[in-house]
């Protein structure tokens, strides 16, 4: 009798600990995890851009991947740096990337937007030369501005492409 | 006739109020933290510095109880676990609070090994002492978090240790009354040279258990406050399940009379439960109630009964109970500190995988992309105010939008991001639960091996 109550306890005491521990794994407990950063330097798919203001944001995001991809950090991390000074001179400080590195790794990530813009669909040629130009030599702030909101580089007169950003405008819907 | 219920009843507060103080602080810490502006490492020896000096004073103080007579040895505990609380209570530096704790458990160890030696004359049996003495010790260790939790929401921090002043003293008192026949003095030394060895395989199953538990506790409770921002007193009520499913465990001890199945039983729910606290499928309270119930049950079962084989047919109880108490000591203060830089470094990783899966959601979120670049300038602030903790980012979106699409959209992001946090706060956990739940299952080793000694 003492050995059965024995037995049935240690049974009992097993039973339980596999049925919760196999109910939470059912329940996806091992992969209960935040989602992983995407490696910046793969091609993201664009969403298809209605409108300029969407068009903008593609390639801003375009902008981040090829920057963070030229810098060695993900994407969200390159995208928190520019949220603030402050931010960017922590960046800065942890990661050892003065402001002409910075500098050339946002002119190769608004290039590498560019060119994913015209893979997209989203730039034709005629636009998207000119555009790779305008980019290569803009000022860091300047720079960061357009990877902060893209449709500055499209909006008139002010915009890098000026007068043709204007026209740009006037193209997509 | 003098009713033993009262002595039996002193004694049995005594040990649960100085067991109990090993974890009581636990959900005091964080306030201490902030309160004494210390770091994490400082302030988890709090809780360290009492259990190591439990563990390497006990046996000492039961050789004490033995030479100048348990009564005594165990007011005189009392007291100055009493006097060494009050000096916890008013300190305003860490390193005053840990040098009273020290001395706290200095205290606490002559008390709880004396009262081992003092009760088998009050209950009528040397067994029936270990089973009270095992329980009283069990339900201290479950109880601690949840009082201290409370206690400390309610009231301060420092009550934690004040409240415990009046209950040693008052467990003092039938102490003192308690009259005893004093061996002589060589028949104590007689009988303190013939001891013999601790058991071997209890203690060190109990060393592995109580590292294993300690891990239980702690982690569950920094889970909650520090990963789920809970209050203390929200987490002192969710680590409740823990002290009232060790009641019902300690029921059942009386249906198997077994040690050993009961050790063994209660080692595989206590790893059991602390492998489903691995892997909690969602950040919600709920799903820790289970998990908390087996190791509840399990640590009733375990702790009493590995506590009864290692004092069954050795004498003098004092100094062997002075060995059990040493080695669940001893486990608590190894598995604390072999699981501290494990967590902590797994908390700063998950914390900023965290961070960049939520940028990533605001970033790839459908929302509109200027209200995106506002949000993400006010997290970023709200992340340097946070640093080196597990952000909250609920203020970044205050106040929300007028516009009720763009609120809508605002509301959504703060959900999608707060769940990105949970997710990395509760699997920053995951590692430090399983390993303590393989150490509960490595402690079935000892336990196979571990024999009781028949009367």
């Amino acid at each position: 009798m003492a050995s059965t109550r024995a037995k049935l306890l240690i049974g009992g005491a097993v039973l339980a600990s596999l049925l919760l521990v196999g109910a939470y794994l059912a329940a996806g407990g091992a992969s209960y995890e935040p989602l992983k950063s995407q490696d910046p330097c793969k091609p993201r798919p664009w969403r298809d851009p209605q409108g300029l203001q969407q068009l903008a944001e593609q390639f801003t995001l375009s902008a981040l991947d090829g920057a963070a991809c030229q810098l060695g950090v993900s994407r969200e991390t390159l995208a928190r740096a520019l949220a603030t000074d402050k931010a960017r001179e922590r960046f800065a400080e942890k990661y050892g990337i003065d402001d002409e590195k910075l500098a050339k790794a946002i002119r190769a990530g608004l290039v590498r937007a560019v060119d994913d813009a015209e893979e997209a669909g989203a730039l034709t040629p005629f636009i998207a030369v000119p555009l790779r130009g305008a980019l290569q030599n803009i000022p860091l702030e300047q720079a960061i501005e357009l990877v902060k909101d893209g449709r500055k580089i499209f909006e008139g007169a002010s915009g890098i492409l000026g007068p043709l950003g204007g026209f740009l405008e006037e193209l997509i819907p | 006739m003098n009713s033993p219920r009262p002595r039996v009843a002193a004694l049995a507060l005594a040990v649960g109020i100085v067991l109990a103080d090993s974890s009581i602080v636990v959900l005091a810490l964080p306030e201490i933290y902030r309160d004494l502006d210390t770091t994490v490492a400082g302030v988890t020896w709090v809780l360290v510095s009492f259990n190591l000096v439990m563990a390497l004073a006990a046996v000492p103080a039961a050789l004490l109880a033995r030479r100048l007579g348990p009564g005594r040895t165990a007011a005189v505990g009392l007291a100055i676990f009493a006097g060494a609380g009050v000096a916890c209570g008013v300190a305003d530096q860490l390193s005053t609070l840990i040098i009273a704790r020290c001395v706290q458990a200095l205290g606490g160890a002559a008390a709880v090994t004396a009262a081992l030696e003092l009760l088998p004359a009050t209950v009528g049996s040397e067994r029936r002492a270990a089973v009270v003495w095992a329980g009283a010790g069990a339900t201290g260790a479950a109880l601690g978090p949840a009082a201290g939790g409370l206690l400390t929401e309610l009231v301060s921090w420092q009550s934690v240790f004040f409240v415990q002043v009046p209950l040693a003293l008052a467990a003092a008192v039938p102490i003192l009354a308690v009259a005893r026949d004093e061996a002589s003095t060589q028949i104590i030394e007689a009988e303190t040279r013939s001891a013999g060895r601790p058991h071997l395989w209890a203690n060190l199953a109990l060393a592995m258990i109580s590292a294993s538990i300690a891990a239980a506790l702690f982690l569950l409770v920094l889970l909650l406050i520090e990963g789920w921002r809970l209050t203390p007193i929200g987490a002192a009520i969710v680590v409740t399940a823990m002290p009232v499913a060790a009641y019902f465990g300690s029921r059942l001890s009386s249906f198997v009379p077994s040690e050993r199945a009961r050790a063994a039983a209660g080692a595989i729910l206590v790893s059991g439960g602390l492998g489903g606290l691995a892997l909690l499928p969602h950040a919600s309270v709920w799903l820790t109630l289970p998990p908390q119930i087996l190791v509840g049950v399990g640590l009733s079962l375990v702790l009493s009964a590995l506590t009864e084989t290692a004092l069954s047919g050795r004498a003098p109880q004092a100094i062997h109970g002075g060995w059990t108490i040493s080695a669940r000591h001893a486990g608590v203060v190894l598995g604390l500190l072999a699981l501290t830089p494990i967590f902590t470094h797994d908390i700063e990783v998950q914390r900023r995988e965290a961070i960049d899966a939520g940028t990533a959601v605001l970033l790839d979120s459908p929302a509109n992309p200027l209200l995106k670049i506002e949000m993400a300038k006010r997290i970023s602030e709200r992340l340097d105010d946070e640093e080196g903790k597990v952000p909250t980012i609920g203020p970044a979106f205050e106040p929300l939008p007028d516009d009720p699409e763009e609120r809508s959209e605002v509301v959504g992001l703060r959900e999608e991001l707060q769940d990105q946090l949970d997710r990395g706060a509760t699997h920053a956990f995951s590692p430090s639960f399983g390993i303590a739940a393989l150490l509960g299952l490595l402690a079935l080793i000892p336990i196979g091996l571990a024999r009781r000694v028949d009367l």
